[in-house]
């Protein structure tokens, strides 16, 4: 016998009913003193969740509510297994690490092996004139903000120019590369590609160069990050991330945004892979073209800089850039 | 309603029944079910918390019950899905484009806080019986577009008479069966609260004026940027800006929020009658501020596995705090025999086919 509320739905009325299994696949509900039978396949039974009460609806849409969880299973025994699996799931310690277990194995492989591939899919599916408005958009909030017009003399200038043309002109890659000369305090001796194949060099960095191989290496390896499409992938990337985000935490609170910066961290991981792409791009190009690689490192060390502090470093899941000693051999390194 | 004689009053608090140990379970079997179908399982992960926390929530011994079913949950998360991605790329892309969406969002968001008010309210029952909504389209446009256009104009003075107006919308268009809620609160009542909450956030922000003074005072050299500084470094120094803010301020925002969040519920939820049944909220700011600032707590200390228990703690002080005076029996309500017959039928209608709600 299974005690229980009863309600007839017309009206919030409540009365004590009972239910009681009589001959197989049948119940009989005891309500104000009256009997009534129905046959299992008759009743919507709710399955079941936590220790929350189950409902059964008759078909005259009334309704009997019990806390009875396993007087109900006992009645409905082996003749409807329903859609129990997920309360099996739910019920049981072990399936529930399990399952923890694998939302952090999955969502890391995901953002980590799945993302990137999936990133480059939608960069290839979206047309050039994107990578264009992009760019665009990108060089003006730069000159906004950390950007200066060079102060390099003319003719430096029209060498650099000439020397990227001549760089990217056997290219052939449906980008239309541009560099872009601007003084920049902030960003120091820099170069920086932006889709649309917009390359920009800082002064500063013109002048750590001790000749224009050196710089060739550099800007080298921004080609690198162009003809990748880079800059885009990270983009769609991080659209990406933060769609997951949503989902799984699909009542976002300012509590749960915090776990939103885990994929973060593990972007900045993806970020690394892509400049070792782009270093691997430049030495390639070096050796094409007859530069020894050793500008590469040269450069390299010197834009970083001996004299800088391991403690300065950021640790290495938040750095966007591998360790300079995995990139370049630097002789004051003494590595 | 006929006339209650001699009615008797009862306090029936909400009684919550749920456990963090067990919503853990729940949680994460539906995460880990949402991460495999790449999402797909979210609409029936929805069904299931939803259900697990209203059948743990219960008034005068009888719990609540979640109806919504997953496939029209799951198609309103698609176009969610989909219109995202859209306003995330177009928004990206140009600005231009965002801007060209900008009436789209205007005239859109009222239509989803209508479906989404609606697909809720109907989905939820008590002792048999479903709650119903009201509330129309030009309604919300005005309490959602209008008024907070106003507000915006006004530079937030009108702020809280659109709060006010947006409560009493959700709220005082609800209704369980026929009986239809009526919602007392007053746009003083509204001003008050969010003029104090607003001097707590003030507080909050000079507190984090003297962090970093302290800082300026120890790194002077910080005012006059070093042009040699490395990115790194300048980043670094961000780095602890931020987290001396944090630090100082934190707690006194979080105070500010958990005011405004108690002091809203009690007068808006608080101020709500039924017929001769008076709903009452009496959530107060210490014990609230103090789950807010446990939870946050617990939440960074687990990595975020602490949700389940904190959403848990959250409900039960709430529920707890919140319920129904009774004036005489609460058996009287009367199905509103249209939705009732709708709502429970197979062929729903059109208007629940899509829930928006998130």
């Amino acid at each position: 016998m299974i005690q229980g509320r009863y309600f007839d739905t017309h009206s919030s009325a409540a009365g004590v009913a009972q239910l009681e299994a009589v001959a197989l696949e049948s119940v009989c509900l005891h309500v104000n003193g009256q009997r009534q039978m129905f046959g299992l396949a008759q009743l919507e039974i709710s399955d079941r969740i936590g220790s929350i009460p189950r409902r059964l609806r008759f078909p005259d849409a009334s309704e009997f509510e019990t806390d009875d969880n396993d007087g109900v299973d006992a009645l409905l025994g082996a003749a409807a297994p329903r859609q129990t699996w997920v309360h099996r799931l739910e019920r049981n310690w072990g399936i529930a690490v399990g399952a923890l277990v694998g939302v952090v194995a999955v969502s890391f492989l995901f953002v980590r092996f799945g993302l990137p591939v999936v990133a480059g899919w939608v960069a290839a599916v979206l047309p050039p004139s994107t990578d264009n408005i992009i760019g665009q958009h990108a060089i003006q909030i730069l000159d906004h903000g950390f950007l200066k017009p060079s102060t390099l003399d003319a003719q430096r200038q029209a060498n650099l120019h000439n020397l990227f043309s001549r760089m990217t002109a056997s290219l052939n890659d449906g980008h239309d590369y541009r560099l872009e000369l601007r003084d920049s305090p902030a960003l120091g001796p820099n170069a920086v590609a932006l889709p649309a194949g917009i390359v920009v060099m800082t002064d500063q960095l013109s002048t750590l160069a001790a000749n224009d191989e050196e710089l060739m290496a550099v800007l080298a390896h921004e080609i690198g990050h162009v003809r990748g499409r880079h800059a885009l992938r990270q983009m769609i990337e991080g659209v990406g991330i933060s769609a997951i985000a949503v989902v799984i935490l699909g009542d976002m609170s300012s509590v749960t945004a915090l776990a939103s910066a885990a994929p973060v961290l593990l972007q900045s991981r993806n970020s690394r892979q892509l400049e070792s792409e782009a270093d691997a791009f430049s030495r390639q190009w070096l050796r094409d073209n007859h530069i020894p690689e050793q500008r590469f490192d040269d450069i390299l060390c010197r834009m970083i800089g001996p004299e800088d502090k391991k403690g300065a470093q950021l640790p290495p899941f938040l750095a966007t850039h591998p360790a300079i000693q995995d990139r370049a051999h630097c002789p004051s390194e003494g590595k | 309603m006929e006339e209650q004689i001699a009615a008797p009053t009862r306090e029936l608090p909400l009684q919550f029944h749920a456990t963090g140990a067990e919503y853990f379970r729940i949680w994460i079997v539906n995460l880990l079910l949402t991460i495999i179908t790449l999402g797909i399982y979210s609409a029936w992960a929805k069904v299931r918390r939803l259900r697990y926390f209203y059948g743990s929530t219960s008034l005068d011994g009888t719990s609540f019950e979640y109806h919504g079913k997953p496939i029209p949950i799951l198609k309103g998360r698609l176009i969610a899905v989909a219109a995202y991605a859209v306003l995330a790329l177009g928004g990206r892309l140009s600005p231009y484009v965002a801007f060209l969406m900008l009436p789209l969002i205007f005239f859109g968001v009222p239509w989803i806080i209508v479906k989404a008010r609606l697909f809720q309210m109907r989905m939820s029952s008590w002792r048999g019986l479903r709650f119903n909504f009201h509330g129309n389209y030009t309604g919300a446009l005005g309490a959602y577009v209008g008024w907070m256009l106003l507000a915006m104009v006004t530079l937030m003075i009108l702020w809280p008479w659109a709060l006010w107006k947006q409560n009493r919308y959700l709220l005082g268009n609800g209704a369980y069966g026929t009986e239809r809620f009526e919602f007392h609160a007053t746009k003083g009542q509204f001003y008050k609260f969010c003029l104090i909450g607003l001097a707590l956030l003030l507080a909050a922000l000079c507190m984090a004026v003297l962090p970093i003074r302290m800082l300026y005072t120890a790194h002077p050299e910080l005012l006059r940027p070093n042009p040699n500084a490395l990115p790194v470094e300048a980043a670094m120094v961000s780095l602890k800006l931020a987290g001396a803010i944090y630090l100082f301020a934190g707690p006194l925002i979080l105070l500010a929020v958990a005011w405004f969040h108690a002091r809203l519920l009690d007068v808006s939820i608080g101020g709500l009658t039924l017929g001769p049944h008076r709903v009452f909220a009496r959530l107060r700011t210490w014990p609230l501020f103090w789950i807010y600032l446990t939870n946050l707590l617990a939440m960074i200390c687990t990595l975020g596995l602490f949700y389940p228990w904190a959403k848990v703690r959250m409900l039960r002080y709430q529920t707890a705090n919140i319920g129904l005076i009774a004036h005489g029996s609460l058996d009287q309500f009367v199905a509103d025999t249209q939705t009732q017959a709708s709502a429970v039928g197979e062929g729903m209608h059109d208007v629940f086919d899509i829930d928006f709600g998130f």
